[in-house]
């Protein structure tokens, strides 16, 4: 077992070092598998932990996405502000959202977030003035420290330290008190709220913070791809973020890392079957389900290899 | 005016009415809400669709072969993925039906191409004036068709043996087994029928709405019918269907046009919260 | 208003065409260990459930040291200081038996979200502290050695002991009890009974227990209230109890009332 603090510092050589052995795409690769992870980590939080089924998670991701693009379009402020501001505001929605577990559950909440972002995507494609409708909008240059980043190259000094920097944070919840309730809601709400856990507002707060990871997501997402199109933001990309949730792992945070690595890496691998990507992936998500729900995180090669062993709310098999 | 636009809706009506009657159907005889309903129907037409344009095979063959292949896909989907997830958590089954949905989508959107193709009426599409209102005689035969599958599984469920054996099984699969009812049969024979009525909801539905990969996006609609009409209730799932189309219309006219589909989504999630047990459910106690 | 800890008045629960609990009063007094017992059916479960929030009455109040706490959410009776344990165990299958008693715990801890996040010193001498506290728990009701294995995984005896050390974790002032002695052997139910009575004692604890057993409630209980088809039928100290005509005839039938002389 490699202490802690050895692979910190590995970690950051590693980082610092990449931009001069690696090309831009790989780079853009990298910032995109980032990306998604965070995307995919309000999952891991909303469903895995607290257990609550959640198809909003690609609006929470076009709302980070417009929200912030829109502000620094026609405020000026620039984009390293409008991003966590919007997702703080993406986070309330989540919360009200999450309002509304108090009556429903299961097949009625999958329903009712599918229709919110079925919602949410109508409304950017009919709010033209705003949003540029149908036809999307153009995301504004990222500028920070007077420099613009533009390529994968440049926004990785940005997109990867806020995605380590979220990923502690919530790891470290995860091992807290926090993550414990959660957890405890998602095996027995009945017991969970007679230890005296407010039931109704760990998930309201579960959702909220799918939605801040979602839209800081979105946000970064936005500017890697230099264009908002309301086409990429329905229910199947809601499915898309689950079918990573399920094959990397839904209930860690390393899972979402691995899932996102494996569905952005993939076609790398598909060059000449590029349109039957759509298919693959629904398979993936198909066969783990059924196979292997517990994703490829719960692998113990994997996980003995390259997690640290650190203290688990879960008991050992 | 007004009649105009009542008559004109209840075909979009019809439409979802079809299509909840295949969520109610497979719910009610397996207890599985399957996310994946949409696409099937979608999937059921794409079959006619590659008969014809792929392998040559005239309409009514296509039909056919179509009708044929559907009966091994609700087969598939049950051996394969509804069986071994029988006792998996709700999440899972959740998902699992949405996954299948989406394999059928993205293979249709594969193989055929994401763009729309035209699909052959049955009936004639041109309209034709009753009493001074438009009526389109192929829309009528959805309404038709909606009534007489309606009739069909109402009399399946309430008055036959086999009818029974579905709900009791449905119901307490131990119990039921307990009493001789074989429950895999009967599932299976639930899939399978849901898998054909899916086949024919789409080839009824895809001249309407022209056949594309997304077309699947309709199940969310005729999921919200059958919210609307309690989800256990087939007749609910008509009437859940008409009404839905009748709002959505008056919407459409009264509101705004762009904003119909919003306001449908609207109500969704305003029947979830406000009356989960639909227009026509009753209510049920859960001992705890 | 007694000067009771726990007062249950007039309170009536309908499910639909069924009432389960018609009108019942029950008081228990602060420092007791009160039991109620009575045939399947007769609504101990619903008392229960009314006391903690998990139904609600149509009718009359429920008061805890003297507050009423009707509309009051179960989870917010848990933290006033009222705790339970579940029929069928209600544990956290996936969690350890140190982890589920930790859930009680945990709101009793002095790290908010920032320290959470951060892992602070904090946060550290919290969770080890509630570490310790959680293990003396497990000892306390005769689990130490399991507090590593999965919940789910421990036989019903056990689990049975780690619903109670987890109730306790949330610090209550009355310990509510269902059914804990079901299913277990002679030996089990004896070593519960001192564990209850050490509880009362060294804790000021107030129970009340619902159960089947016997041998629990006759050799632990200061009062024992008798329900049938929803109401109390007999109310008072074990000896009057086990020989009231009514409770004789509620358990056994008309026959066996007389038989026993009336």
């Amino acid at each position: 077992m490699i202490p802690r603090l050895a692979i910190s510092a590995i970690a950051v050589a590693a980082f610092f070092a990449a931009p001069y052995f690696l090309a831009e795409y790989h780079l853009f690769q990298i910032c995109l598998i980032s990306v998604t992870a965070l995307v995919v980590l309000g999952l891991v939080v909303v469903t895995g932990l607290a257990g609550q089924i959640s198809l909003a998670q690609s609006a929470f991701v076009a709302l980070g996405g417009y929200g912030s693009a829109i502000l620094t379009a026609s405020w000026g402020v620039p984009l390293w502000a409008t991003i966590p501001a919007t997702a703080f505001f993406v986070a309330l929605a989540g919360f009200v959202l999450g309002q509304l577990t108090l009556r429903i559950s299961g097949h009625y909440l999958a329903l009712a977030t599918m229709a919110f972002t079925a919602i949410v995507q109508l409304a950017l494609i009919h709010s033209d003035p705003v949003t540029g409708g149908a036809s999307g909008m153009p995301v504004p240059p990222f500028r920070i420290f007077g420099r613009t980043l533009a390529s994968g190259g440049e926004l990785y000094y940005v997109v990867l330290p806020t995605t380590v920097f979220l990923f502690l944070l919530v790891r470290n919840l995860t091992h807290s008190r926090f993550g414990r309730a959660l957890a405890a809601i998602r095996q027995s709400e009945t017991a969970a709220e007679a230890m005296g856990i407010d039931v109704l507002r760990y998930k309201a707060v579960a959702f909220a913070a799918s939605g801040f990871l979602g839209a800081i997501g979105g946000g970064l997402l936005a500017s890697l791809s230099t264009y908002l199109d309301p086409a990429q933001y329905g229910i199947t990309q809601s499915v898309y973020f689950l079918a990573i949730a399920v094959v990397g792992g839904m209930s860690s945070s390393f899972g979402a890392v691995l899932g996102s690595a494996v569905f952005v890496l993939l076609p790398n691998f598909l060059q000449s079957f590029q349109s039957y990507l759509g298919l693959v992936f629904a398979l993936l998500l198909l066969g783990f389900i059924v196979l292997r729900p517990e994703g490829l995180a719960s692998l113990r090669l994997l996980r003995n290899a390259l997690v640290p062993a650190a203290k688990s709310p879960r008991a050992s098999r | 005016m007004l009649a105009q636009v009542l008559v004109s809706s209840i075909t979009a009506g019809a439409v979802y009415a079809l299509i909840a009657l295949g969520f109610v159907l497979i719910h009610k005889g397996t207890g599985v809400v399957h996310f994946g309903y949409g696409d099937q129907v979608t999937f059921g037409a794409y079959l006619v669709l590659i008969a014809q344009v792929i392998v040559g095979l005239p309409f009514w063959l296509s039909v056919l072969a179509a009708v044929l292949l559907s009966v091994l896909l609700g087969g598939v989907i049950y051996g394969g993925f509804m069986w071994p997830l029988r006792n998996a958590s709700l999440l899972a089954r959740i998902i699992a039906s949405l996954a299948l949905g989406t394999v059928l989508r993205e293979f249709s959107r594969a193989y055929m191409g994401p763009n729309a193709w035209p699909f052959p009426f049955l009936l004639s599409p041109t309209a034709v004036s009753i009493g001074g209102i438009l009526v389109v005689p192929a829309n009528l035969a959805i309404v038709g068709v909606s009534l007489g599958i309606l009739g069909v599984l109402f009399l399946l469920f309430e008055k036959t043996i086999y009818g029974k054996a579905i709900m009791a099984a449905c119901d307490n699969r131990i119990g039921a087994s307990l009493v001789g009812v074989r429950v895999s049969s009967v599932f299976l024979a639930v899939w399978v029928l849901a898998s054909v009525l899916a086949t024919f909801a789409g080839i009824l539905v895809a001249p309407l709405l022209t056949l594309s990969p997304d077309m699947g996006l309709i199940g969310i609609k005729g999921f919200t019918a059958a919210v609307l009409g309690g989800f256990n209730s087939l007749l609910g799932a008509v009437i859940g269907g008409i009404t839905l189309g009748i709002l959505e219309a008056l919407a459409g006219t009264y509101i705004s046009s762009a904003l119909k589909d919003m306001i449908s989504y609207s109500i969704l999630i305003v029947v979830i919260l406000v009356r989960p047990q639909g227009l026509l459910g009753g209510l049920t106690i859960r001992k705890v | 208003m007694t000067g009771a800890l726990l007062d249950v008045t007039n309170v009536t629960v309908r499910f639909g065409g069924i009432v389960a609990l018609d009108n019942m009063t029950l008081n228990v007094a602060r420092g007791s260990i009160q039991a109620v017992i009575g045939p399947n059916g007769a609504g101990k479960s619903t008392l229960l459930n009314v006391i903690t929030g998990l139904s609600s009455a149509a009718e009359g109040t429920v008061s805890f040291e003297g507050k009423r706490i009707e509309s009051r959410t179960p989870h917010a009776r848990t933290r006033m200081g009222i705790a339970r344990t579940f029929q069928n165990t209600e544990l956290f299958g996936e969690m350890s038996a140190l982890e589920n008693v930790m859930i009680g715990l945990d709101r009793h801890h002095s790290y908010g979200i920032v320290s959470g996040m951060s892992h602070s010193r904090r946060y550290r001498q919290s969770e080890t502290s509630a570490r310790q506290q959680a293990q003396d728990l497990l000892n306390l009701v005769g689990i130490g050695d399991d507090a590593s294995v999965a919940a789910a995984a421990l036989p019903f005896g056990k689990q049975r002991g780690l619903e109670i050390a987890r109730a306790l974790a949330t610090r209550p002032k009355l310990l509510l009890l269902d059914e804990p002695a079901a299913g277990l052997r002679a030996t089990e139910v004896e070593s519960l009974n001192r564990i209850l009575l050490k509880l009362r004692a060294e804790r000021s604890l107030t129970i009340l227990v619902i159960d089947h057993v016997m041998a629990l409630v006759m050799a632990i209980s200061d009062r024992i209230s008798v329900l049938n088809f929803g109401r109390k039928i007999a109310e008072g100290d074990p000896q009057t109890v086990r020989s009231a005509p009514e409770v004789i005839k509620a358990y056994l039938g008309e026959k066996a009332a007389h038989a026993f002389g009336a």
